[in-house]
């Protein structure tokens, strides 16, 4: 597995536990009636919340992973040539983390999927209060479309990074 | 009647010449990721033509002996 394809699958199941979690949490609180379907406020608040707690968790899982590539890139090394030199590890590693045209490619045209994602969410929540549903259903549409919108650019990322461009 | 465009390239075979030189190897040359190297061998992206060059130039050899355009009528 290439690092591009694995800070790729990072990505995924960083943006998907936040989503479930979110999705997990909001429900819990609002059929224990902690959240009410008026207070907009409070849904704002959750969502700020989640926010940070969406780009917290990304750096965080970004770290872990690029210690982990590290450590089993150098494994992988020491098993090869029996020997682990610390230089060409880090040398290796900047080949892996090189970002060239096909990266750029990929990720201009994954970004498209993720604007599409959000601009249908963006239309439905508009439709959702045309046709007198809640603010909040609204709201929290237009919230999960953003973030399944992150997720699909990691899965359109990884179709072109395995089916080609 | 359409016509099929085709792109193929010699990459494996060249690098098999070229002492066995691994897809690490060719992308440090190249200046790009083994990601990309993985891909064009694979025929699965076409690359620029500055990085085409470059490939060639890592294996010393002529652009037209690393890829090969195809023209075949469906």
């Amino acid at each position: 597995m290439t690092y591009q394809i694995a800070k790729t699958v990072t990505s995924i199941l960083s943006g998907a536990v936040v989503l479930i979690v979110y999705l997990f949490h909001v429900s819990s609180r609002y059929q224990a009636g902690l959240l009410a379907m008026d207070d907009l406020k409070s849904w704002a608040a959750v969502m700020l919340i989640f926010i940070g707690i969406g780009i917290a968790v990304a750096i965080v899982i970004q770290i872990i992973f690029h210690i982990l590539f590290s450590i089993g890139m150098a494994v992988s090394q020491s098993i090869k040539n029996g020997n682990c030199n610390d230089q060409a590890i880090e040398k290796n590693i900047e080949m892996e983390m090189v970002e060239d045209e096909m990266g750029k490619l990929i990720e201009l045209k994954s970004m498209r999927v993720s604007s599409i994602t959000a601009g249908v969410g963006f239309v439905a929540s508009l439709v959702l209060l045309f046709l007198d549903y809640p603010a909040f259903i609204a709201l929290n549409v237009l919230f999960v479309s953003f973030f399944t919108g992150g997720i699909l650019d990691g899965f359109s990322q990884l179709y072109y990074y395995l089916r080609g461009v | 009647m359409g016509k099929k465009f085709e792109i193929t390239n010699n990459i494996r075979r060249l690098r098999f010449f070229a002492d066995e030189m691994t897809q690490q190897q060719l992308a440090e040359k190249a200046g790009v990721s083994r990601q990309t190297i993985i891909a064009i061998e694979g025929g699965k992206y076409s690359p620029s033509l500055e990085l085409a060059f470059r490939i060639a130039h890592a294996f010393g050899v002529q652009i037209s002996d690393v890829f090969d355009y195809r023209v075949a009528e469906k």
